[in-house]
């Protein structure tokens, strides 16, 4: 009753959790355009996830697996027949999770063994200890419809495990806010909560989740370990715009029913395609430029976290860049590959300096 | 339309939201909070005593408050120089005692006995002048001693004459007409008081002595730099202070004709509360006769009343000085809050649903395409903003910039450029009359008129008051386009009279009709409103037929015909209700057509908007101006249309590369100009099949 008073009051007055705030982009997530300025550029149409296997990277996009050959040029090399939507390295081979809810293995001492959990929404996926944990975002909604999720306010994912072997499985946890990007840290699993805005650290046995870095600036997507550390993609950035129009119930139904999808006030891969597109005040052009600190429904942003979990250093492609929407970013060879879904590309660029 | 969508019009239809954020905007509003005290006053002990609107009770009452009111306005007219006066219950006594002393033991005239007590009066007050404000003593400290100083003086006073006044008889009818007769059927003191708060009212609202006042009391530094004697506007206001309590010590005098050694104990007191209560701020720089009244009226009823039920006289100034608390609380948070409050509430957004849009694809007379793409560019990176493009009779190119130039580019290769014209605003439209000069208007200053020789005159900057207006509408503040009639009249439009130039999008974020149109007459001088409540009036163009002109509403995508002349003469009629962007300037083209700039396009996530205005409230109170959902401005493009509404061809620069927002066009001799408020170019296009020697001076004024 009193929550419930306060939380009207609150509304009314714009405080607590009616307050619209974001996180400025500071200290090690200071705005950069290193992921603009990457000496690398693989285009890739509709890249999504990038894993490393048998010494290669392999990407995914649509149905197929490309594979980076040494002449730096992407390959088909695997086709499934269905949109990937998320892709881990597992024994050797490559473990393909379709939108069907199919996973299918590729290569490696579990080729060709397919299993399905039962989840039509699988968003990342990492293999480890004879097991492959499985996160799925959201219990009504598929991988592509992520953006109605997010406007739905929906809190339906959960994070699975499978025994490569047998292919039973059972929840680690539920009830999460599209969980978007899953890591292996020894017993523990690293799940990035995207509308939360935070990565939760799962035992992987079962038991409570902890809370290691709240309050992210961008939507936390996929995960990947790294030496001393974690690459975190923020697939979509936080905007005061966007969270205002979470708090408001009425305007995102009427959003979701009347209005086409591509022009809704939610973030996206890639905005400023059309201009049916929302537009915020600080993207109005002066001079005939769009300046980099423009509000955007989206960015580039990939967060280097050291084995604490504290922010290490990041790249960004801003408002005005051209490598927005990175849904996977990896580090290999000494290079760092980021996947731009929104602009179709993978950058990579030397990984020096990111381990500090 | 659905139900829930009809019910927000209507609510918002209904209730006039923004005029509570205009009301906040008016000084009077001060005096709200005073008047309902005053009202609740009223009505409690209205209901609590018997007969307390008995014209007995009342007149009583009022005889009393004649003057303890003036004592009020003394008071307040020394808090409203940033001071205080502690001494006015003393000065009064003072005057009772001197006033009757003169007319029952000295027997002079009336006449003779009211100037010499008041000049007692102004004699304290000139003390009290002396000290605080040419000795620069503390106000507090200084009053305090002459209370006391005056108040031994009175018992002095008393002491020697009280036997021989009670024993005298005045015998003069004027005497007794003071403190008994009615003069226009109200109680004289009830008189004496309205005619000087009328006075005081006028002095300090509208006159230099009443500004000077103000301002010392606002900041004294302040007033000192400007050049205004402070140490005399302090001395004088004492003076009056001492002036006012010794005529309400004549009053008094006349109406009991006792000297008591308890006259005037603790008015002070009363008085200090009063002038507080009815919101005259203790700091100074705020207050006003009507403040005083109300206090003064409060008061008088608080302490009367209580009298009258029989509280003890302990409890009676226990009371009072709670009051006096309270308003002094109160007065401080209102001070400090009314701003916030104010920016809270101004912006009021209304229902704005517009029709929907017509696609921009396929067969849609606004498909898109790249026709503005073979644009030339002139003045790239050395102009900014040149909201409007006028060419003259020697082709040179005329823009307004952002810094309140109007620049000039040379034919015929517009690499040369100068400053024709320094304005100070920002030049929007403009229009060459037939004299050739060249008409602008000026965002944040009026319609202007720059000559040849580059002199620049004023036309006009303020227009009728409407009647029913709460802010006052009748300075122009965001004159936008303007077109001229053959008679010379000056058609122009103003976006809105809410805000100011740089607020646009606010007023976009309203969507309420907040415009107008108003035409200035160059025969007789006059400026007269033509056409109110248009959403972000813009663009003004003339028709051929001389008897009307086209008008664009940005917010509401419309273009509208308006007859000024004619049969048809004071007619509005729709010419393209459904834009799929916000229209700016209107030009016409060469074939008797015309030209519309879109600045922006709609989209549907602020069409939605439109019809959610308790959304957009909340929006612009929520978050940054620079996050706020705004209408895409950053694509537009450039329509042909005829007077039927019909559109003939849509040039696009789709991508934006050179003009992602176009406010204006114009043609001439075969070529199209572009310009946009946003952007640092000026683009030249070829148009096909175009009259190669048409200019907009041959069109309208029929030169070569």
């Amino acid at each position: 009753m009193i929550a419930a008073l306060a939380r009207t009051l609150d509304n009314l007055l714009g405080r607590g959790e009616a307050a619209v705030t974001v996180p400025a982009l500071d200290g090690a997530m200071r705005p950069n355009r290193r992921l603009d300025e990457a000496g690398t550029k693989l285009p890739l149409e509709n890249v999504d996830c990038i894993a490393v296997s048998a010494g290669l990277v392999h990407a995914s996009a649509g149905d197929h697996i490309h594979r980076l050959s040494p002449a730096k040029q992407w390959e088909a090399t695997y086709g499934c027949g269905a949109p990937i939507t998320a892709m881990a390295a597992v024994e050797g081979g490559l473990a393909a999770a379709l939108a069907t809810g199919e996973i299918v293995i590729f290569g490696g001492a579990f080729d060709g063994r397919r299993y399905d959990p039962g989840l039509a929404c699988i968003t990342a996926m990492v293999a480890g200890g004879g097991r492959l944990y499985v996160a799925s975002g959201s219990a009504t909604n598929g991988a592509d419809d992520w953006q109605r999720d997010l406007m739905e306010r929906n809190a339906s994912g959960s994070v699975r495990h499978i025994d490569l072997e047998s292919g039973e499985g059972s929840t680690l946890a539920d009830g999460l806010a599209w969980p978007a990007g899953l890591a292996l840290a020894g017993d523990r699993l690293i799940a990035s909560e995207a509308w939360r805005h935070r990565l939760l650290g799962l035992p992987v046995d079962g038991g409570p989740a902890e809370v290691l870095a709240a309050d992210l600036p961008a939507y936390p997507g996929r995960i990947s370990a790294t030496a001393g550390g974690y690459w975190l993609a923020g697939f979509a950035p936080r905007s005061q715009l966007v969270e205002f129009v979470l708090r408001e119930p009425a305007y995102r139904r009427r959003m979701l029913a009347e209005v086409p999808q591509p022009f809704w006030v939610a973030p996206t891969l890639r905005s400023g395609r059309s201009f049916y597109e929302p537009l915020q005040g600080g993207g109005v052009k002066h001079l005939g430029l769009l300046k980099p600190w423009a509000p955007t429904m989206s960015a580039g942003l990939c967060v280097r976290f050291d084995e604490g979990l504290r922010p290490q250093s990041s790249l960004h492609s801003r408002a005005d860049g051209a490598t927005h929407g990175i849904t996977s970013v990896i580090e290999h060879d000494g290079h760092v590959f980021a996947a731009s879904r929104g602009d179709g590309v993978v950058v990579a660029l030397h990984a020096m300096g990111e381990a500090a | 339309m659905s139900l829930s969508d009809t019910m927000t019009r209507w609510r918002y239809r209904a209730v006039p939201d923004h005029l509570v954020g205009e009301i906040l905007t008016k000084r009077w509003v001060d005096n709200a909070i005073p008047m309902l005290i005053l009202l609740a006053v009223l009505a409690v002990f209205g209901s609590l005593i018997p007969d307390f609107f008995g014209s007995a009770s009342v007149t009583n009452l009022a005889r009393q408050w004649g003057e303890f009111g003036l004592i009020v306005i003394a008071l307040m007219i020394v808090m409203v120089a940033g001071g205080i006066d502690l001494s006015v219950g003393s000065t009064f006594a003072l005057g009772n005692i001197v006033a009757l002393a003169l007319i029952s033991v000295a027997e002079w005239s009336v006449p003779a006995v009211v100037a010499t007590t008041v000049m007692c009066g102004a004699a304290v007050g000139l003390v009290n002048g002396l000290l605080v404000g040419y000795l620069r003593l503390r106000a507090f400290l200084t009053t305090l001693v002459t209370l006391i100083i005056v108040r031994a003086i009175v018992d002095m006073l008393l002491l020697k004459y009280s036997v021989s006044i009670a024993a005298a008889f005045p015998d003069s009818d004027l005497w007794y007409f003071f403190g008994e007769g009615f003069l226009l059927g109200a109680p004289f003191s009830v008189v004496v008081i309205v005619t000087i708060a009328v006075i005081i009212h006028l002095v300090l609202s509208r006159s230099r002595a009443g500004w000077h006042i103000l301002a010392v009391g606002g900041s004294r530094r302040s007033a000192h730099n400007v050049g205004i004697p402070v140490r005399r506007v302090i001395c004088s206001t004492y003076v009056v202070s001492g002036i006012l309590a010794s005529l309400a010590g004549v009053l008094f005098a006349s109406r009991l004709g006792g000297a008591g050694a308890d006259t005037g104990i603790g008015l002070e007191i009363a008085a200090l509360t009063a002038a507080v209560l009815g919101g005259n701020s203790l700091g100074g720089g705020r207050g006003s006769a009507a403040k005083a009244v109300i206090g003064s009226i409060t008061v008088m009823i608080i302490v009367n009343s209580l009298v009258r039920l029989g509280v003890t006289s302990g409890a009676n100034s226990l009371l009072l000085g709670i009051v006096l608390l309270a308003a002094v609380a109160i007065d401080v948070r209102w001070l400090k809050n009314r701003h916030k409050v104010l920016s809270k509430v101004y912006v009021s957004p209304t229902y704005a649903d517009l029709p929907p849009a017509p696609p921009t694809s396929g067969a849609s007379p606004y498909a898109l395409n790249d026709r503005l793409r073979p644009v030339e560019l002139i003045g790239l990176g050395r102009i900014d903003g040149p909201e409007d493009v006028i060419l003259d009779d020697d082709d040179n190119i005329y823009v307004g910039d952002r810094t309140g130039d109007i620049v000039r580019f040379f034919a015929p290769d517009y690499k040369r450029q100068e400053v024709f014209a320094h304005t100070g605003g920002r030049p929007l439209g403009m229009a060459f009359a037939k004299d050739g000069s060249l008409l602008v208007c000026i965002g944040g200053m009026g319609l202007y008129r720059v000559t040849m020789d580059r002199r620049i005159e004023r036309l006009t900057d303020e227009t009728n008051r409407s009647w029913l207006s709460i802010i006052d509408d009748s300075r122009l503040r965001l004159a936008d386009d303007l077109d001229i009639a053959l008679d010379g009249r000056v058609f122009f439009s103003e976006a809105t009279i809410r805000y100011e130039m740089h607020d646009w999008p606010v007023d976009c974020l309203e969507s309420r009709g907040n415009g107008r149109i108003v035409c200035f007459d160059p025969n007789t001088g006059s400026t007269r409103t033509v056409l109110k409540n248009l959403v972000f009036p813009n663009g003004i163009c003339m028709t051929h037929d001389g008897q009307s002109f086209l008008f664009a509403e940005t917010w509401g995508c419309r273009i509208s015909r308006y007859w000024f002349d004619g049969p048809k003469k004071g007619t509005v009629e729709p010419v393209i209700s459904d834009l799929p962007g916000y229209p700016d300037n209107i030009n016409r083209a060469s074939d008797g057509t015309y030209w519309v700039a879109l600045v922006g396009m709609r989209t549907p996530s602020v069409d939605l908007a439109m019809k959610m205005p308790g959304f957009r409230k909340r929006m612009a109170r929520r978050i940054a101006p620079d996050e706020w959902l705004y209408p895409n401005i950053n694509t537009g493009c450039v329509i042909r249309f005829d007077e039927n509404g019909r559109i003939i061809e849509t040039l696009w620069d789709f991508g934006g590369e050179n003009h992602p927002m176009i406010t204006s066009m114009r043609e001439h001799k075969g070529h199209l100009y572009i310009g946009g408020i946003f952007n640092n170019r000026i683009g030249k296009l070829k148009l096909d099949g175009m009259d190669e020697s048409w200019t907009g001076q041959t069109s309208y004024w029929g030169r070569t």
